[in-house]
């Protein structure tokens, strides 16, 4: 204790370390709000999808509480959805058009995103500089390998802006689920009405259905106002909801199932991978049986009927039936990445290393797991980073057959359903938007994998550049 | 000899492939003292890794231990009983450039082994690892012990393997060709550091190696494994002196600087078979330069041969009183001076 105290202190003292922290500090303190509400709001999503549990009476005070904390980035401090008073805008950001503070907002977010990044970044290389006791250790190369492969980083770029898309969805919105698709009659919204020469109210439904997009004559396209002065970037839906927002909130359902069943599908795979390699034989054989079997079964035959015949049951109810979406991706998953991982993990049980902790009596698992383990996280990042990206496309191909993610939800693949019939109209932005981003975001995912492939191992090269001129040389 | 610290008996391990049956070691006997070396010489391939592997209970699928017994302090082993001697044996591998694990630090990978069998933990840990280190002879320990494998040079990652088996404070240390990586002078100092803590600690040492230089240095028996079998066992002087199987004498005769004149080292020709069944015949036989009719149709025993009170066995039917072929004069090199 004492010594990591001091330490600390050490380092605080630091220029360089101190200023990093500060940084750090001045980060968290603008968007503290934001993110004491998200870790409440998680506990509070995460206690009510126990069966049983009715009331959070405390937390949803707590909640309240963390709620009134100003942040920089949200819709309170820098408002879009102002009116038009005649001579000026009233109630956006200094007077702003609605179009000009939401750009500054989502500006603003994504700034602050990367800087949270690079500040990730460097306080990584701080310590790298001056606290890791080894000058170099083998992951490094891997950092600098991956640093020089565009093709990656494009990956990443893509992959963190989706993230943080997903992260901040309420505060990157022109305007909220709650207020412009759920309660859309619990709302109100004033504009400026030219005819009369007067400001005017309207509920927000009814303005919705002002403002439909379902083809040539009745369009709200993207960029563009509606005629109750609300901007919409991306322009409406078919019942006259903002796109935008229903995208950005989208997002997250896309990356929360994504990522649960990934990572579920990747301790399933990497514990049986492990086992396998380490006891072979016997062991090793029913695994490949076993897999073998889970893999004959029709993955989305399997999802369409588990779906159907759990509709009613509480664990379609968890998170808008996102979370029995994730369990069947990862026990119907796993089978690939434990197929991908089981030859590394045959390799690497061969090394001495191994029989050395085995003739100490080093307990197994212990074994798998520290000297087994960290040679198949790379491929486990490798392929869980596709599978992600698979995942995407599997949940917004379910939702456009009107399965998995259950409505109102917001979630992408419907969103191009809902726009299927306007594809060859004006209203084409509904279902190409959301296309184009899902693509974007699996191109990406699969891109970063590529990435992490070569930079963990080079020799796998897939660009090709230095293992063709290699090859062309032998 | 109950007091024996390791006692083999008519050991066989074999592999089950799909094709056949492999027999790696096929009913060797041996034991070791306390403070003992006892060497284990062959070719590549004629069983010696596998012998020590099973010594450690670390034959895995589809090896098997199908017959005999390997006994601890007396003590069964075989069946499962390893975990209980865990770090009563400890091995030290050929290569160390495979044997530590690249991504820990050697400290770590000390403190691994002393938290099992020392409950050692936290900077104690620590301390004792850097003394181990100290121990087998590694320069600026209390930094050397935060680095990486790859910092250190061959002989080093070697003192560091070392340091791990001492770390579990064993009885019998099982030294896989521990020199055959390094270079010949890094060799020697680490011949000299096993020698040492042999005697300081005690230990019972179980030497295997191909060098027939490194087992007149190091051992006190030997014993020759030619294709699963001991060929020939005898105290370390006794073999050099007054070998007797016709491959020891092949091995023998193979050293550089052993026999006198002559342009070429002498060799044996071909290689070790793999055996598959049940011996009916001499398995050096087709390479032997003395084998004779019998050779190919009986299998010879073990029989004490040579100075009585030496322990000297072989099993050669040369030796056999039942057969007629007498052995060659001792001093004449066995006739494998052709080479291709």
């Amino acid at each position: 204790m004492s010594v990591s105290s001091s330490r600390i202190t050490d380092a605080l003292t630091d220029g360089r370390t101190a200023l990093w922290a500060l940084a750090g500090l001045f980060l968290l303190a603008l968007e503290f709000g934001a993110a004491a509400n998200f870790v409440v709001g998680l506990i509070i999503d995460g206690l009510l999808a126990v069966p049983g549990v009715d009331g959070v009476g405390f937390l949803a005070a707590v909640e309240n509480a963390v709620q009134q904390i100003p942040t920089l980035l949200s819709r309170e401090t820098i408002p879009n959805g102002g009116y038009y008073n005649g001579s000026g805008y009233e109630g956006t950001f200094l007077g702003l058009s609605p179009a000009m503070a939401w750009t500054l907002r989502a500006t603003l977010v994504y700034a602050y995103a990367f800087a949270a990044f690079g500040w990730g970044v460097w306080g990584y290389r701080i310590y790298r500089r001056e606290y890791r006791a080894a000058d170099w250790t083998p992951r490094d190369d891997v950092f600098d390998r991956f640093r020089g492969h565009k093709w990656g980083i494009f990956g990443l770029v893509i992959v963190f802006m989706f993230v943080t898309m997903a992260v901040f969805a309420p505060a990157l919105g022109p305007t909220t689920v709650d207020q412009n698709m759920r309660n859309s009659y619990g709302y109100e919204t004033k504009y400026w009405d030219s005819d009369s020469g007067s400001v005017e109210t309207v509920l927000v439904g009814d303005a919705n259905l002002g403002s439909l997009s379902q083809g040539n004559d009745r369009n709200i396209g993207p960029w563009t106002y509606d005629d109750y002065g609300r901007f919409h970037p991306f322009g409406t839906m078919q019942d006259g909801s903002d796109l935008f927002t229903f995208l950005v909130v989208g997002s997250r359902i896309s990356l929360v199932i994504g990522v649960l069943s990934v990572a579920l599908s990747a301790s399933i795979a990497a514990t049986l991978a492990l086992t396998s390699a380490y006891y072979k034989g016997r062991v090793d054989l029913s695994m490949v049986l076993i897999s073998d079997a889970v893999m004959a079964m029709p993955q989305l035959l399997l999802l369409i009927m588990l779906t159907t015949v759990l509709r009613e049951s509480w664990i379609n109810e968890v998170y808008s039936g996102g979370f029995l979406l994730a369990l069947i991706f990862a026990f119907t998953g796993w089978t690939y990445m434990w197929r991908s991982i089981r030859g590394p993990a045959l390799q690497i049980s061969e090394r001495e290393w191994i029989d050395a902790a085995r003739s100490f009596g080093q307990r197994p698992t212990t074994i798998m797991r520290k000297h087994m383990l960290p040679y198949v996280t790379g491929y486990l990042l490798i392929y869980g980073s596709m599978t992600l990206g698979g995942a995407i496309i599997s949940i917004a191909g379910l939702s456009f057959l009107g399965l998995g993610v259950a409505p109102p939800t917001p979630e992408w693949g419907r969103a191009v359903n809902l726009g299927q019939n306007y594809v060859r109209t004006g209203s084409w932005h509904i279902s190409l938007i959301p296309g184009i981003l899902i693509t974007l975001v699996v191109t990406g995912f699969n891109a970063l994998g590529d990435g992490i492939r070569d930079a963990i191992d080079p020799q796998s090269d897939s660009a090709g550049g230095e293992t063709a001129g290699a090859g062309g040389g032998a | 000899m109950s007091d024996a610290l390791l006692e083999v008996e008519n050991l066989r391990t074999v592999f089950h492939t799909e094709k056949e049956t492999i027999r790696a070691v096929d009913g060797v006997s041996f034991d070791v003292q306390r403070g003992e070396t006892v060497g284990l010489v062959g070719e590549s391939g004629s069983g010696k890794s596998v012998t020590a592997r099973s010594v450690l209970g670390l034959v895995e699928e589809p090896g098997v231990i199908e017959e005999g017994s390997i006994q601890f302090r007396g003590d069964e082993l075989v069946g499962g009983n390893w975990e209980e001697h865990r770090g009563d044996i400890a091995i030290v591998f050929q290569d160390p450039m495979n044997s530590l694990n690249p991504v820990y630090t050697v400290g770590n990978q000390i403190k691994e082994a002393l938290r099992i069998h020392q409950g050692l933990r936290g900077q104690e840990a620590t301390d004792a690892a850097i003394e181990l280190l100290e121990d087998v002879g590694i320069p600026d320990a209390a930094r050397r012990v935060s680095e990486y494998p790859h910092q250190f040079s061959g002989g080093m990652r070697q003192r560091a393997v070392i340091a791990i088996a001492l770390a579990c404070d064993p009885d019998l240390l099982v030294c896989d060709e521990p020199t055959t990586a390094l270079d010949v002078t890094i060799q020697a100092q680490i011949l000299e550091l096993l020698d040492e803590l042999q005697r300081e600690e005690d230990l019972g040492v179980l030497f295997i190696t191909h060098d027939m230089g490194v087992i007149e240095e190091t051992t006190d028996r030997v014993n020759v494994m030619y294709a699963g079998e001991f060929v020939e066992s005898a105290p370390v002087d006794e073999l050099f002196d007054a070998p007797k199987h016709p491959y020891t004498k092949g091995l023998l005769a193979s050293i550089p600087g052993r026999t006198a004149g002559g342009d070429r080292l002498p060799t044996i020709e071909g290689e070790v078979p793999t055996s598959t069944s049940e011996p009916t015949e001499c398995r050096f036989a087709p390479r032997c330069p003395h084998a004779f009719d019998a050779c190919r149709e009986v299998h010879p025993e073990r029989i004490a041969v040579g100075d009585p009170d030496a322990a000297h066995e072989a099993a050669c039917l040369l030796y056999d009183d039942e057969f007629e072929e007498s052995p060659p004069e001792d001093g004449v090199v066995a006739d494998g001076g052709e080479t291709a």
